[in-house]
């Protein structure tokens, strides 16, 4: 899981939480119920403690210091509730010490002697030889003639400890249930929280400058969601205005460009047929004109580019078959070819069916092709292949010519835009060639893309959608002649 | 033959005008729509030529009252776009025939003779130019008696060049009528074919046949034609 999602960061955010309190909050419970219990052990014993001592008092007082013990059996059976008494004389005897519990939690004899300066209500805890914890509580009292007496009463720790075990292992049963629940329910919660992020991601990633009139999922949340959704979609709708607006110069540029261009063009080629005209001037006419024509064919590019970019293409579509129709342009370029000695191959023999513009697609192969032709060295070869790969038509033009430098490679669809520009003025290119064969496969659902190792040559892989071959084979509108 | 022209461009009209006076034609003009029906109620025209972006009335609006009055002479229409669909919307309208600007005043005139069924639009079989001879049942192609083979496409070139022997086509028409509009934009194509042609047709004999006007295009002619 990728540490730095939202999702991650709130989801260990509040599990880590959630279970830091419930540690700190069992561990504080543990300590205060292991006080409370001791500490009501501790109180018992010390009373217990200070009742032996009186009843000690009381049977001196009477002579019957023989008797404190079977009194103090009579009365508080320590045995049978598995306490510990123990009454020791000035001198170090022992008065009287209580029998081993019935429970044989712990053998009195091994419980180590308070020391006298333990006074009344002191408590402390020793380790039996077993390894058992017992509380220990030692008060001192005095007779009236003098003998001192040291009464230590004892209760084992195993009661409080069986219960602070118990609470122990409550809280280990839980902790992973609620650090489990956290995790989960929060990362559900979190999940589908963000659930129309991916909504709105899908659509943001469908759309390009082809459907910007379409608009993205608003998440009706009522929260940032919504406001964010209802964002794109603004910015969407700016994007599709600046779109429609630069489509609309291009279209109004390219109309307003023609006129001037008509008049430029009758206007010498009338004082061209002028039989008076010298030749000299003739000759630089025609050379004007010559610019003129090719001024035209910008215009006329850019006008099919913005034409194509605003989805007009769809007007004339037909289902074609893209080999025969490569094959067939492929054959009315080879001359073009053979005039450099290049060879081009065409390997395109299966039926492979799309639907489009034919005279569209005949443009894209006969750009691509001009384009190899172009940046072939004489003697080059040219490979034109036409096939059916999973969904899609697959045309590749791959030329053994100069090549593309790495860093144009991804410009070269970019109107304009030409690798060596003295050269390709030369070969009398715009730099629309490329930049059309995009817009045509853009507005036919496909793609185009350029692969070079400069030196070795070029390929042009154009992906259209398949269509199923109609059955009854219509025939094909021939173009040619 | 008399023709109207509507074209609110001067410009434009003014070139066009001269050129087809220069071919022998009256030519009226017309700059805005109610202008041109004015003229079109005082004379009958042998043919039309109708730009579409008029100011007062469009030329798609002046075309429809032509052929609702009946007015069964040929339309010519020029315009500055060339969207398929509206090519085919001006068809249906009941133009005859439609240019893109900018235009090559060569096909203007060209297209003009066709509509107006004369000129050179030559329909015998046999074409000749000077000892250049075609074929167009048999389709051979001989010089001087001597069969020369073509290519279907340097034939086609051929045949185009010849059968208006003497007119200059630019190589966008060229393109136009032996490739189709994929090939627009490459016009080297039309040099490269018209090379080959010319080995075949002119390099082994002593007078050349098919001209270059520069800038403008190609001719085919006994070399006083151009």
């Amino acid at each position: 899981m990728n540490a730095r999602s939202l999702r991650f960061q709130l989801v260990a955010w509040y599990a880590g939480l959630l279970t830091g309190c419930f540690v700190l909050i069992g561990a504080t419970t543990y300590g205060v119920l292991q006080n409370s219990l001791v500490g009501a052990l501790r109180e018992t014993q010390a009373r217990r403690g200070r009742q032996v001592g009186q009843l000690v008092l009381d049977e001196i007082r009477s002579q019957a210091e023989a008797r404190v013990g079977a009194e103090v059996e009579a009365r508080y059976a320590p045995d049978l509730n598995g306490r510990f008494v123990r009454i020791t004389r000035g001198d170090g005897s022992v008065l009287y010490l209580s029998h081993a519990p019935k429970d044989q939690t712990f053998v009195p004899e091994e419980v180590p002697v308070a020391s006298w300066t333990s006074r009344g209500g002191n408590a402390r805890q020793v380790v039996l030889p077993g390894g058992r914890k017992m509380l220990l509580t030692a008060c001192e009292v005095q007779s009236p003639s003098g003998n001192r007496y040291l009464i230590e009463t004892g209760a084992p720790l195993d009661d409080v400890q069986a219960h602070l075990g118990q609470w122990l292992r409550f809280l280990f049963v839980v902790l992973p249930i609620v650090a489990v629940l956290a995790v989960g329910g929060g990362s559900f919660l979190v999940k589908r929280a963000l659930l129309p992020v991916d909504t709105i991601v899908a659509s943001a990633e469908r759309i390009s400058s082809q459907n910007l009139s379409e608009s993205l999922p608003v998440a009706r949340t009522g929260d940032e969601l919504e406001r964010l959704s209802i964002a794109l979609n603004h910015m969407v709708q700016r994007l599709d205005d600046a779109f429609q607006y630069s489509r609309q110069f291009m279209a109004d540029a390219s109309h307003e460009l023609r006129t001037p261009l008509t008049v430029l063009r009758g206007e010498i080629e009338s004082i061209i047929h002028e039989p008076a005209l010298a030749p000299v001037w003739r000759e630089r006419l025609g050379s004007a004109l010559e610019e003129v024509e090719r001024l035209a064919r910008i215009v006329e590019g850019l006008f099919a580019i913005s034409r194509l970019d605003a989805g007009e293409a769809a007007a004339a579509w037909v289902k074609l078959d893209l080999a025969r129709l490569a094959a067939a342009t492929a054959d009315q370029m080879s001359l073009l070819a053979e005039d450099k000695d290049i060879r081009v191959t065409c390997a395109a023999v299966e039926p492979v069916w799309v639907e489009g513009d034919q005279a569209r697609l005949k443009q894209v192969i006969v750009n691509l092709l001009d384009n190899a032709i172009k940046y072939t060295l004489q003697g080059g070869v040219i490979g034109l292949t036409v096939n059916a790969i999973n969904s899609h038509a697959v045309l590749e033009v791959a030329d053994n010519g100069i090549g593309i430098p790495a860093d144009a490679l991804p410009r070269v669809f970019d109107r304009f835009f030409r690798v060596d520009k003295a050269r390709s003025r030369d070969l009398g290119g715009a730099g629309l060639g490329l930049s059309i064969v995009k817009s045509i496969c853009t507005a036919h659902h496909g793609r185009v893309e350029a692969s070079s190792t400069p030196g070795q040559g070029s390929r042009f892989r154009v992906e259209l959608p398949l269509t199923p071959a109609p059955s009854d084979q219509p025939k094909q509108t021939n173009h040619e002649h | 033959m008399r023709l109207l022209l509507i074209e609110d461009e001067k410009k434009v009209a003014g070139f066009v005008a001269r050129g087809l006076r220069a071919e022998r034609f009256a030519v009226d003009m017309a700059a805005d729509g109610p202008s041109a029906l004015q003229a079109l109620a005082a004379c009958a025209y042998d043919l039309i030529i109708l730009d579409l972006m008029l100011p007062g009335l469009s030329g798609s609006e002046i075309l429809k009252r032509i052929r609702l009055d009946r007015n069964e002479a040929p339309v010519l229409i020029l315009t500055a776009r060339d969207a398929m669909a509206e090519k085919v919307a001006h068809f249906e309208a009941g133009a005859d025939d439609y240019l893109t600007k900018p235009f090559a005043f060569a096909e203007l005139l060209v297209r003009v003779k066709a509509l107006l069924r004369r000129g050179p639009v030559n329909r015998s079989n046999v074409l000749r130019v000077g000892d250049l001879e075609l074929d167009r049942l048999t389709q051979q192609v001989k010089r001087a008696g001597k069969r020369i083979e073509l290519t279907a496409k340097e034939y086609a070139l051929l045949e185009y060049l010849i059968a208006n022997a003497g007119r200059v086509f630019s190589r966008t028409m060229i393109i136009e009528h032996v490739w189709d509009q994929s090939f627009e934009g490459l016009t080297n194509i039309v040099d490269v074919y018209v090379r080959h042609l010319r080995a075949k047709v002119d390099d082994p004999f002593p007078e050349k046949l098919i001209h270059t006007v520069r800038g403008v295009g190609y001719s085919i002619g006994n070399g006083s034609d151009s």
